[in-house]
């Protein structure tokens, strides 16, 4: 699967990159190195965000650059480096939501959450709120707004249809809404 | 109308026109609620994207290049092997030096060393007697494959545990757990090296 949407410019640059990829395709421990640390921010960011916790960060961060370790000789060039190692750290991370889905608990229920009043006198600030959220309503809203992946790409890497990841998106932006007090009587 | 619904308003955000659109603009042209919606949007998307970016808690590419050492090891190991097929004496050494003969109150990681130099030689032995390269009945390849994936699968538990105890968490419980995967390991390996090489000879090959 190749994702082709990525920021308008790569935010995340290698310095001296073609000499860094050549060294990293030979397997030299350096080259590779250079290229974990120009990423490691960038991929447990990523992976932090979607997943529910640091411990599983990790993981996916050490799982991504293992792939990366041992891939990099398929990455020709085509789209930013970036691109693919984020293309990668995504599906990383993914997979132990699927993993995790047993214990994917929903976000509390209109029923046992509390009132809209005493949910505004909370307040939530946005990382709290975004916790809060299912995983996959979480993972769809990170990789949509933050990331920049379109729908089609998202169900891809999900395994679900465009309209699921449509739905969790909006899912998502219904609750993160209440849960910030940003709701407006009508 | 009604105001729009939060789909309608993410859908205004899609590149393109979708179905529903030209209404859903019409709406906003005259409707200051919803107006106000699509900016909050807008706005919660841009505080997203403005979250702090987060690092580990600790460095963990000594991990990663440990396991990606172990791998390409293993690799080597796997396919460059000695050629030539296995002296009879060297079977019967790994067949006898059974683990059932493990000392009794041997300490965990000398244990560890003792099965893994094990593994070793009844992978070595498996090598050269080279599987993939014989015609074997249906009901070997099925067994054989069988214990294959289950050490395959051992492997990664044993580079999950390898790794934990390089970064020092619970050290002494990945101990005793990385004892168990090896003995299941050299185990296996026997039934593996039972299964081709003794077979094998057994019919006279
Ligand atoms: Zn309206």
């Amino acid at each position: 699967m190749t994702l082709t949407r990525t920021l308008p410019m790569d935010p995340y640059l290698v310095a001296n990159a073609d000499a860094v990829l050549a060294g990293a395709r030979q397997g030299d421990a350096a080259a590779l190195e250079k290229l974990f640390r120009a990423f490691e921010s960038p991929v447990y960011t990523l992976a932090r965000r979607i997943c529910r916790t640091a411990e599983d960060a990790e993981d996916v961060l050490q799982e991504t650059f293992f792939e990366v370790c041992r891939s990099i000789g398929r990455y020709r060039g085509e789209g930013s480096l970036w691109g693919w190692v984020r293309s990668i750290a995504a599906s990383k991370a993914l997979m132990r939501l699927r993993r995790n889905r047993y214990r994917d608990t929903d976000e509390l229920d209109d029923a046992t959450a509390p009132s809209r009043r005493e949910d505004t006198a909370l307040r939530m600030d946005l990382e709290a709120a975004l916790e809060r959220l299912s995983e996959t309503s979480r993972a769809v809203v990170w990789l949509h707004d933050v990331e920049g992946y379109t729908h089609e790409e998202i169900a891809a890497m999900m395994g679900r249809t465009v309209s699921f990841s449509k739905s969790q998106l909006a899912r998502a932006h219904v609750r993160l809404r209440r849960w910030l007090g940003e709701e407006v009587d009508a | 109308m009604s105001h729009l619904s939060m789909e309608a308003l993410l859908a205004l955000r899609e590149p393109g026109v979708e179905p529903g659109d030209v209404a859903a603009r019409e709406h906003m042209e005259s409707c200051a609620a919803c107006r106000g919606e699509l900016e909050r949007l807008h706005q919660r998307a841009a505080r997203l994207r403005a979250l702090p970016a987060l690092r580990p808690s600790r460095d963990l590419w000594p991990a990663v290049r440990l396991r990606q050492r172990i791998e390409s090891r293993r690799w080597q190991q796997r396919w460059t092997g000695v050629a030539g097929f296995l002296a009879a004496a060297s079977v019967a050494l790994a067949l006898f030096w059974g683990d059932v003969a493990r000392p009794e109150a041997a300490d965990a990681s000398a244990e560890i060393a003792a099965a893994r130099e094990r593994s070793q030689v009844l992978e070595s032995a498996l090598e050269e007697y080279n599987p993939e390269l014989r015609v074997i009945d249906g009901r070997t390849a099925r067994v054989s494959q069988a214990l294959e994936d289950r050490i395959a699968e051992l492997d990664q538990q044993l580079e999950a545990a390898q790794l934990r105890q390089v970064q020092r968490v619970e050290e002494e419980q990945q101990e005793a757990r990385m004892l168990q995967l090896w003995r299941e390991r050299v185990g296996l390996l026997n039934a593996l090296v039972d299964v081709h090489v003794t077979r094998a000879s057994n019919v006279g090959l």
